[in-house]
This record gives structure tokens, sequence and C-alpha cells, in this order.
């Protein structure tokens, strides 16, 4: 009985899952150490390109890479627009011009996990169904150029307990509106399951950012996975 | 020599097997050590080139490197690397500081470092070395002439640089300015020129100061930017003056009237396919012989490269390279040596076709093998990888060339 009352869910998955055209296979994840929840996309690839070692809110970070694997080369697209090769180049350059360092490369989620969980600072990325343990998840805002506001408060969204119990899981972009004075007042779907999509807008629609001198918009991409 | 030769590839070989970057703690601060070496081999079918005996086949073709850097805190770094090589009669295995920086980065948009520096110029300069970094075995030499390196690779000085997102999606731009002393090797190709004419340089440098904008366009993977760099440089030694020999040994000096440099390029890279091209112009107005003589020299150089990587493996390349110099002389040297405007002459010119192939054994570790199809020599007053001493039969117009390299990193 109930496998049959779960049934119209997978089937659901099965027909609407397949339209999260925006959403990665990856997690980005942070040691506890880094009081950000949430960073934009272009931090996130300032952090990995060493052109900073520091977030806005002061907190020290180094990048973690994967040596291989679905999430790295999602990761390498989506975030820092370049091929494994382009990225040892560039980092080969930075080690020999003097310019910079080789960043950590570990070879598995589980190594990436451990060395984020105990490295002060360290912020890494896995694919998303890999379980965690001793990090945080952060959230990768895609703010627009007249969006560029902070996240004052944020609500983590409910992974349905249905879909957590068949580890079903994925990432859920939502385009978000949000008024001068902060609050989120309008959010379209870009992309996702939508049954996490609803407990995705369901917590964005509670969250606040800094005040601003118009409206504006912000594209923010949330994971569902295990142990979120 | 020959014994050496053999030492390095063995070493190459088993470097690229086991090469691992190392890593330590000092005073609770990660401490990084890299190195790389690359060998290689030249044959040419008529011609020695790059002061090797490249129509014999020659391997005096080595260097390699090896640094250690720390990042002492969240903005400031510090690290040096030695460098080494051997090309011919060029480098001769005399050790030198390659870079020795202290950097402070306050912001992404605002960073100074300081001490001796790599010289930002055009897309490759500060890179020229490093072989494992490059589709081409030898890069344009029209351009990035390795011969002449020590002339643009580094100043003892500072610079100041960042970088600056532009608005409404216009992409990034990437600046750097830089003043400081070079300081060239007397191992070097300048040096090695002047001593067809018995003149022993001791010192050579001087004054190096400029610029590099680039900017990152909207369009994914297309940078486009400038440079320019201004000299003062002095050459100071001994020769026998070739105006009156009997004199016997006597100092010898010259400086820069004008010595500047304009570079132009533009790179697009999109996914297994990579074009550059370059244009630089290089205009050295020289006192030479103590005062009395001037000469003037006019290196235009041009080139467009392609590069396709065909498996993970193996990457292809393909490059055309445009090299002509132009001279005027002044004072008492213009009656040895007559003013040359014609570059259609093979002494004023080198059109080099290129192509490559590359072979990466494993991250660490590539082999590559290139053919290059020349026309000209370009011997004139300011040398290109040909000299006179090592042709002393008198050079000929065209000259084709093998070169096998490899090289690892770590």
């Amino acid at each position: 009985m109930k496998k049959l009352r779960i049934l119209p869910l997978v089937a659901a998955f099965a027909i609407f899952g397949s339209i999260h055209t925006l959403a990665s296979d990856l997690k980005v994840i942070a040691n506890p150490s880094v009081k950000a929840d949430a960073i934009s996309a272009s931090e996130l690839r300032s952090v990995f390109l060493e052109e900073t070692r520091s977030l806005s809110d002061g907190s020290h970070v180094e990048p973690v890479l994967s040596k291989s694997g679905v999430a790295h080369q999602a990761f390498l697209k989506q975030y820092l627009g370049k091929n494994d090769d382009g990225l040892q180049n560039f980092y080969r350059t930075l080690v020999f011009t003097g310019t910079g360092a080789m960043p950590k490369v570990l070879g598995s989620d589980v190594d990436v996990i451990h060395y984020v969980a105990k490295t002060r600072g360290a912020i890494g990325y896995v694919s998303i169904d890999a379980p965690l343990e001793g990090v945080k998840i952060l959230m990768i805002v895609q703010a627009r150029p007249n969006a560029e506001r902070k996240l004052v408060t944020h609500v983590d969204p409910e992974y349905p307990e249905t879909l957590q119990r068949l580890q079903i899981g994925g990432t859920v972009c939502l385009m978000l509106t949000i008024s001068p004075k902060g609050s989120v007042d309008g959010v379209s779907l870009l992309g996702g399951n939508p049954i996490l999509a609803e407990s995705a807008i369901r917590a964005v629609k509670q969250w606040i950012y800094a005040p601003g001198p118009s409206r504006a918009t912000a594209e923010v991409c949330i994971p569902f996975g295990n142990k979120r | 020599m020959r014994r050496r030769i053999v030492h390095l590839a063995v070493f190459c070989f088993c470097a690229g097997l086991t090469a691992h970057a190392q890593e330590f703690k000092l005073f609770d601060r990660a401490v990084q050590v890299h190195g790389f070496a690359s060998q290689g081999f030249i044959y040419t079918n008529q011609n020695n080139w790059l002061t090797m005996h490249t129509s014999q086949g020659s391997g005096a073709f080595t260097d390699f490197g090896a640094n250690v850097s720390m990042q002492v805190t969240d903005k400031f770094r510090i690290g040096t690397q030695v460098y080494d090589r051997n090309l011919g009669n060029l480098g001769e295995w005399h050790p030198s500081v390659d870079w020795a920086i202290a950097d402070y980065k306050f912001k992404p948009w605002f960073g100074i470092r300081g001490g001796k520096v790599k010289t930002v110029l055009g897309l490759y300069n500060d890179t020229q070395d490093l072989d494992f970094l490059h589709t081409f075995a030898l890069l344009p030499q029209s351009v990035y002439p390795t011969d002449l390196r020590e002339t643009t690779i580094a100043h003892m000085g500072g610079d100041i640089y960042g970088k600056v997102a532009l608005p409404h999606h216009l992409g990034d731009v990437s600046y750097t300015a830089y003043a400081g002393h070079r300081s060239d090797s007397i191992y070097s190709g300048y040096p090695y020129l002047l001593s067809q004419y018995a003149v022993q340089i001791s010192s050579y440098g001087g004054l190096q100061y400029g610029g590099d904008l680039r900017w990152n366009t909207p369009l994914r993977g297309l940078l486009i930017g400038a440079s320019r760099m201004n000299e003062d440089i002095t050459g100071k030694g001994s020769a026998v003056s070739p105006f009156n020999p009997n004199a016997g040994v006597a100092p010898y000096y010259e400086s820069s009237k004008a010595d500047w440099t304009n570079q132009f390029y533009g790179e697009y890279a999109r996914g297994k396919w990579r074009l550059d091209a370059e244009y630089r112009r290089y205009l050295r107005d020289q006192i030479i012989w103590n005062g009395t003589s001037e000469a003037e020299g006019d290196v235009r150089g041009w080139y467009f490269s392609a590069a396709y990587r065909l498996t993970k493996r193996l990457e292809i390349g393909t490059y055309y390279s445009h090299y002509s110099l132009t001279t005027a002389f002044g004072g008492a040297f213009a009656a040895f040596s007559p003013n040359q405007t014609d570059t259609s002459l093979p002494g004023n010119h080198i059109y080099d076709k290129a192509i490559t192939g590359r072979f990466d054994l494993n991250r660490f570790w590539n082999v590559k093998i290139e053919g290059h199809f020349m026309d000209g020599y370009a011997d004139n007053a300011y040398p290109d990888g040909f000299y006179p001493q090592v042709n002393p039969q008198g050079l000929k117009p065209h000259t084709n060339a093998l070169v096998l390299k490899t090289s690892v990193n770590f």
C-alpha cells in the first residue's frame, strides 16, 4: 500500500525530472568555518581562479578540486568556463610564473568531503548524490547585474522525506524578483524536479535580501541530496 | 656533454613516471615545491640554427627549473624559481634566479609585487620557457626568439596589477604596469652575436618599464590585448676596435637612444580549438662602439597559429611566423656595414611554416615532434636564430628543421 502511494511521486519525477535544463549534477560544499551560506557564481569563480582568498564577509577560503568525474566536468563548464586542460594550464602558469599556487586536487568525492571537512576555509564540489558529513552546502546565487544584493535571511528548503528515502535528489534553479525592501516578491522556476521545486519555492519566499534602490532579480540553484 | 644529455633524458623519463609536486608545512603555512625540465633535439638540412650545430643533429637543447613558494596570508605570497639552460652556445649551464617575488594582493582589482618579476608582454613572454604549457616545441620565433629570451623575460623591480569586471556583461580587463632593471646573462644571444666582432660583453641591461592591458571579451574564449615596453639599455665590456685594430683590447660600451616594443595580440580558445595571433614591433636605436656609431634596427614580427586537440592525449598544431628586419647605420661603423632596407632579401627576413604533433603521455610528461620550413635567415645586425659564428661557410636561403622535444613538470 505504502509503495502504491510512492508510485505517483516516482512517476511525476520520471515525467518532470527531465526538464531541469539548468540544474547541475553537483553540490558546492564548504568547511563550516566559511560563514556564508550562499555565494555568487562570480565569487565562486574568483575563488577557484585564485583571484581572491577571502570572501566578502572576510572568511578565508581555498579551492579544492576533483581530479575527474561528472561533477568535475559540470563544475568547470558551469562556473569556470574552462575545460580540464585549460584549467591545468591556467594553474601551471600561476605556479611557474610565481603568481599563484596549485590547489589541492583529490581523486574522489569521499576524499574531497574529508579534506573540506578538516581544512579551514576549504571549498569544493561533489556529485549531487555524495553523502555529506562535516561540511556545509553553499548555495550559488547567479546574480544579475542589477541584483548585487546580499542575502540577509536564509531559510533551508524542506527535503521531502519520501524523495529522501528513495534517494531522489537534484538541483532546482529559480529566478527571484526582489523588492527594494529586500523581500522576495516573485519566484519562477527555471529548471528542476517540480516536487523539489515546490519545497524550494516555499523556502525562498521567506528569504530576505539587503534593501536596494530598485527591484532586482537573482538566479539561485538549490541542491537536494542525501544528508543535506 | 653527450653524457649530460643522456643523464637528462633519463631524468626526464624517470620524472615523467614519478613526478609529484611536494608540499610541506612551515610555520603552519603550506610550502609548495614544483619543477620542470625539457630536452630537445634539432636536425636541420642546412644552416646551423639557434647557435647549435643542428646540421649534424644537436641535443644541446636543455632547460630546467624549480620553484618554492608559500602563501603567507590570504593576501601575501612569496616565492622564487631557479632556471638553467643550455642552448648550443647560449646559457651554458649557468643557473639564474628566474623570479623571486613578494606579492601583496589588496583586492582582485589591485595588487603589487616586487623583486625579480617575469615581464608580461603579449600572450606568452612570461611563459615562454614552460614547454609543457604550449602546443609547439618552439614558439613562433618572430615574436618569441628563444635565443633572445633574456631581453624580455624579467625585470628587477615592481608591478602593479589587477582585474576589473566590466559592467553590462562586457567581460573583464586585466592590467599590469611595471618598472625595473633588466639584466641579461652574458651567455645570451646578443652578447654572443657581438663576440663575432671581438666584443666581450661583461654586463648588459638597464631600465625596463611598460604595461599590458588584456580584455576577456563577452565572446567566450576570446581574449585581445596590447603591451608596450620601453627600455634604456647599456652594454659594457671590452673590444678590439674595427676602426683601429692595432690599438688592442680597449673598453667598450653601447647605450640606447631609443628602445621600445609594441605588441598586439588575440587568442580564441573554444572546445578543442585554440587560435592565436600576435604582432610585435621592436624599434632599437643603439649608440655603439663607444659613441662613435649608431645602429637602428626595426624588427617586425607576427604569427598566426592554430591548435586542435584530436584526442585526450594527442594535439596537433601549425603556425606561420613572419619576421623582418631593417637596419640603418650611422657614424664610423656605417663604412663597415651598409644599411639594410630590402626585407625581401634572405638576410633580412625569416618566414617560417611549422607543423607540430604533441603527445601527452600523462598529465606531467609530453613528447613533441615538429617540422619547420624556413625561408630566409635574417643574420642582420640583430639576431633571430642564425649566427655567423656557427655558420662560417655562409648561410643558405632555405632551412628545414626537425625538432623533437620532451618535457616534464611536477
